[in-house]
């Protein structure tokens, strides 16, 4: 039922928009992809309300969604808030490193109570670091506008919760895990191909050798290669690199398929949030948030983008690593809990398979 | 009695008792009106109106600019670099090495910087003048779930204690021969123990917690009674329709473009 008030909502909003506008902006995002997730965000509200008003005509109670807000959901929010802002704040501000971290207390929410506790989680998280902490010195003052990023991060980790994604399955069956990890890559593939790297493409078009084409941004004009540049490009291959070879690794000798899953869902997480964070950073902060994200603003505006598409390349590029860091984060932290902590949550049992479904 | 006698914080100074729902407005008007009206003067004027005279009031004048100078700072040294040596712009200030700094650049930069202060001054000046707790209570008795009210007021308690207890797991690492020195590389290793430590040991407090707290019946319905809440008057509560009229009509003069751009 909220599907199909979802699906009425996307094509009413589809032919409300006429035909799909591809002539690209000065970004070179075609105007029809903006109108389009418009449409998106307004069909998801719209298939909520669907959701929650079929629920309270059929039961007079919403209990799907107060189900999730029991006692241990309450206890277990002010922990979770902790966690992102101490691991925010140590990670984002100490270490100056390309990832921020402040999510994974969100995300544990998301998949052990439910999707709308998760976002409420999320929105309680940053208006408390911005209002509550502001006169102890874990208090930032640049929180708060950020606060529908964890919403929806909260909301899509609790989805992603209730489809089993973070299930554990090891000693999963080799041509079951080949297939999978093959599926995954072509998704994670795909997403990659059209969320991210049309954002890219421009860069690339500006010089003309296709070699150099994945390290255009490295690269400028008459100086052929600056070495502060090759040094950041350098140091996040070299992160990137150590982490895919620690999480291989882990797959080949667990062989376990939840970790696939795991990081689609990281990946196709970041993306959306690279998509809603970006606008925020740009038109608020000019890009910067204080962490190690700016030098690759500083990287892509060099490079030839505008400010707001510099923001968005360092999103795609910096959530999709921090969002698939956090889901590993707390696929590691899932599997340490002991089945019978996780199962007392509203979702536990579903999200970790101690029932099947 | 004892209890109730020590409910209320300290409020030294007049704007410390104003109600903490209209210190809050003042901030968040402040922070949306910089926002919005963008450039040099309006975030100016908006930080001499609204912070300023409040901060004297207050007395923190002095810690409010400290603390918001030293939450601008970091931000205002990477906007400074990001936006000078990048953005495109027909005036060059000067050259260092492949980069040209612009005064395009600069411009930008600068107003970045400054409304990202007026915007931490004034919560600075909402923080340093208000107790949480206060603001809870407050938040509590105008209708907002008991429920949401505690885990508010628990972040206040859970996050010096996790810190305490990141502090407490590192040093009995470090007593098993756990290197936390050192290059980044090393100190990144040293994380894992520390984060998987305390945040399952955090979960499985959650179990005692809550068994706490139903055994003290937290699940039950029904009115529950604020001993203590902050005062409020009639006169704040106009305050507060004034500011938040003055804000909308700011966004909207803005949006349509009746209100004259300010430099």
């Amino acid at each position: 039922m909220a599907g199909a008030a979802m699906a009425v909502a996307v094509t009413v909003g589809l032919a409300a928009l006429g035909t799909f506008d591809t002539t690209p902006d000065p970004n070179g995002i075609p105007a029809g992809s903006k109108a389009f997730m418009l449409a998106l965000v307004i069909a998801v509200v719209v298939g909520f309300a669907a959701y929650a008003a079929v629920e309270w005509i059929q039961t007079r109670r919403l209990d799907s969604i107060a189900r999730q807000f029991d006692t241990r959901t309450i206890v277990l929010i002010p922990i979770a808030i902790a966690i992102n802002i101490v691991l925010g704040q140590a990670v984002g501000t100490a270490l100056k490193l390309p990832v921020y971290l402040d999510s994974i207390g969100t995300i544990l929410v998301g998949v052990l109570a439910g999707p709308i506790a998760g976002a409420a989680t999320g929105l309680l998280s940053n208006l408390a670091w911005t209002f509550l902490l502001a006169g102890t010195p874990f208090g930032s003052p640049y929180a708060w506008p950020f606060a529908i990023v964890a919403i929806e991060i909260g909301l899509l980790a609790g989805l992603f919760g209730y489809a089993g994604v973070f299930r554990s399955r090891p000693s999963t069956p080799w041509p079951r895990l080949a297939t999978g990890i093959v599926v995954g890559l072509v998704v994670i593939g795909a997403l990659v191909w059209y969320g991210v790297v049309p954002f890219y493409r421009d860069l690339c078009a500006l010089r003309s050798t296709p070699l150099r084409l994945c390290f255009q941004f490295f690269v400028d004009g008459p100086v052929p290669v600056d070495p502060l540049f090759i040094a950041i490009g350098v140091g996040i291959a070299v992160v990137l690199v150590v982490a895919a070879v620690a999480v291989a690794v882990r797959l080949l000798r667990d062989r376990d398929l939840g970790l696939v899953f795991v990081l689609v869902a990281g990946v196709a997480c970041g993306v959306v949030s690279a998509f809603v964070a970006a606008p925020i950073a740009a038109l608020v902060f000019g890009g910067i948030t204080g962490s190690g994200t700016d030098l690759l603003v500083f990287a892509f505006q060099y490079a030839g983008s505008d400010l707001q598409l510099a923001v968005l390349q360092q999103s795609l590029i910096s959530d999709s690593i921090d969002k698939t860091a956090s889901y590993l984060v707390v696929f590691a932290i899932l599997g340490a809990l002991s089945r019978r902590v996780a199962g007392r949550f509203p979702q536990g049992e579903r999200a970790l398979g101690t029932i099947e479904a | 009695m004892a209890l109730l006698t020590r409910l209320p914080p300290e409020t030294p100074t007049a704007y410390h008792r104003l109600n903490p729902l209209t210190k809050a407005v003042v901030a968040m008007s402040t922070t949306l009106a910089a926002l919005v009206l963008g450039g040099y003067l309006a975030p100016a004027l908006v930080f001499a109106t609204l912070v300023v005279p409040g901060a004297i009031a207050a007395g923190v004048l002095g810690r409010v600019i400290v603390v918001s100078a030293a939450a601008t700072l970091p931000l205002a040294v990477a906007v400074a670099l990001v936006s000078v040596f990048t953005r495109p712009g027909s005036t060059v200030l000067f050259e260092f090495g492949p980069f040209d700094a612009t005064l395009e650049g600069a411009d930008f930069a600068a107003r970045i910087v400054l409304r990202l202060f007026v915007m931490a001054s004034a919560l600075g000046l909402f923080g340093l003048t208000t107790a949480p707790r206060a603001f809870i209570a407050d938040l509590e008795r105008r209708g907002v779930s008991p429920r949401v009210a505690f885990a508010l007021g628990a972040v206040l308690d859970t996050v010096p204690s996790m810190v305490a207890r990141a502090r407490g797991v590192q040093e009995a690492q470090r007593s098993r021969g756990l290197d936390t020195e050192g290059g980044l590389l090393r100190r990144a290793a040293g994380v894992v123990p520390l984060v998987g430590a305390v945040v399952l040991g955090a979960l499985h407090e959650v179990e005692r917690r809550s068994l706490a707290l139903d055994a003290r019946v937290f699940g039950s319905g029904g009115t529950r009674h604020v001993l203590w809440a902050p005062p409020d008057t009639s006169r704040e509560r106009a305050a507060r329709w004034l500011l938040a009229g003055a804000l909308l009509a700011v966004v909207v003069g803005t949006a349509t473009g009746t209100l004259p751009r300010l430099p």
